[in-house]
């Protein structure tokens, strides 16, 4: 990936991939800041939380927990662990970005969300994405987060309760649109659904934090048992075919 | 303004903000470096799955953490012809205004 050409086109291709991921930040930031705002967070205060932390469930969850007076360091301990599934993206598609260079690799970082990781997770490893390409996805998305925090924000207001009430799926909808978009295959069903009762569970237990990392490791892993089962031609440990798509 | 925003809605966005920005690019970092054996790599693929699961099962089945019985769960009701639009069309913002409107309709519906 040498020249100003090659990079000029993967921007293009980034910025064309992200307009799906912005498309749908948009009113779902839009929701966020109407939502914040009317539960007394200060226009200014909500769209620094947007600006400056920029993972959306998290900043949802930390307006309910601020709501509900919980103290400062239970609140950042418990967004922090929310956020703790971040490491698994990192590792994940770390591997595709052997050859980039350090700098490039701290700048993409700040922009992997969900949904970014859930867009270039699965086929990074297979095709490693430019650094343009990957930071047009990044900043496109920022940039569509912040925008539709500072509109929600400010007409708060005016926006009718029923409607703030059923602009609050468009996140769970995204969730189930990226997840059906990839996991199109028996392990991959099961590892969602294995992931998403331990969360429930972990949830009712008043352990909601602590659910989502563990949902994810007892997921993937029994994703992972059953593929292995169910493989064909299946080898001695050691002789493990690469993941497939 | 209440004091509290200043004393620690502030202060805990900037940490958040902080320690979110240090979780990815530490293990971004990290995960560039080391030479990752198949069966991780394998494993780590089902982790995407597994981690949308995990964020949508209490979303669903316990809007606002409690739970509610299936058929006065807007959510859950709605996510049923969300999931056959996201697994037939492919298509992200497709699927999310369908759900926002599906949602809408089970609302009012309920």
């Amino acid at each position: 990936m040498t020249g100003s050409a090659s990079s000029r086109a993967a921007l293009i291709l980034g910025l064309r991939d992200a307009v799906p991921i912005m498309l749908a930040y948009f009113p779902l930031s839009v929701t966020y800041g109407v939502l914040a705002t009317a539960r007394g967070i200060p226009v200014w205060a909500t769209d620094l939380t947007s600006i400056v932390i920029f993972a959306g469930a998290a900043q949802f969850m930390l307006v309910s927990l601020y709501v509900a007076g919980t103290s400062p360091v239970s609140m950042t301990v418990t967004l922090l662990l929310v956020n703790l599934r971040h490491v698994l993206y990192g590792t994940t598609i770390g591997p595709a970005f052997t050859s980039w260079r350090e700098k490039h690799k701290w700048i993409a970082a700040f922009g992997l969300t969900d949904e970014v990781f859930a867009l270039t997770g699965s086929q990074a490893l297979r095709e490693p994405p430019a650094p343009a390409y990957e930071f047009a996805l990044a900043f496109g998305s920022y940039l569509s987060w912040v925008a539709g925090t500072v509109v929600g924000a400010t007409v708060g207001g005016a926006v009718p309760p029923a409607a703030a009430s059923a602009l609050t799926f468009a996140l769970p909808a995204l969730f189930l649109s990226l997840l059906l978009n990839q996991a199109r295959r028996v392990p991959q069903i099961v590892a969602a659904v294995a992931g998403a009762g331990v969360a429930v569970a972990a949830q009712a237990a008043g352990l909601p934090s602590f659910g989502i990392v563990a949902g994810a490791v007892a997921g993937a892993s029994t994703g992972l048992a059953l593929a292995t089962i169910t493989a064909p031609g299946r080898r001695p440990a050691g002789h493990v075919r690469m993941a497939r798509d | 303004m209440d004091p509290r925003i200043w004393h620690q809605f502030v202060p805990v966005t900037v940490a958040v903000g902080v320690g979110t920005y240090l979780i990815r690019a530490l293990s971004l970092v990290w995960g560039s470096r080391l030479a990752w054996p198949a069966w991780l790599k394998q494993w780590l693929s089902f982790v995407t799955p597994a981690v949308l699961g995990a964020l949508l099962g209490p979303a669903l089945l316990l809007p606002d953490g409690r739970w509610i019985l299936p058929w006065q769960n807007a959510a859950l009701l709605a996510a049923v012809p969300t999931a056959a639009v996201a697994w037939y069309s492919r298509n992200l913002l497709l699927t999310v205004l369908a759900g926002v409107v599906f949602c809408a309709v089970a609302g009012y519906l309920i």
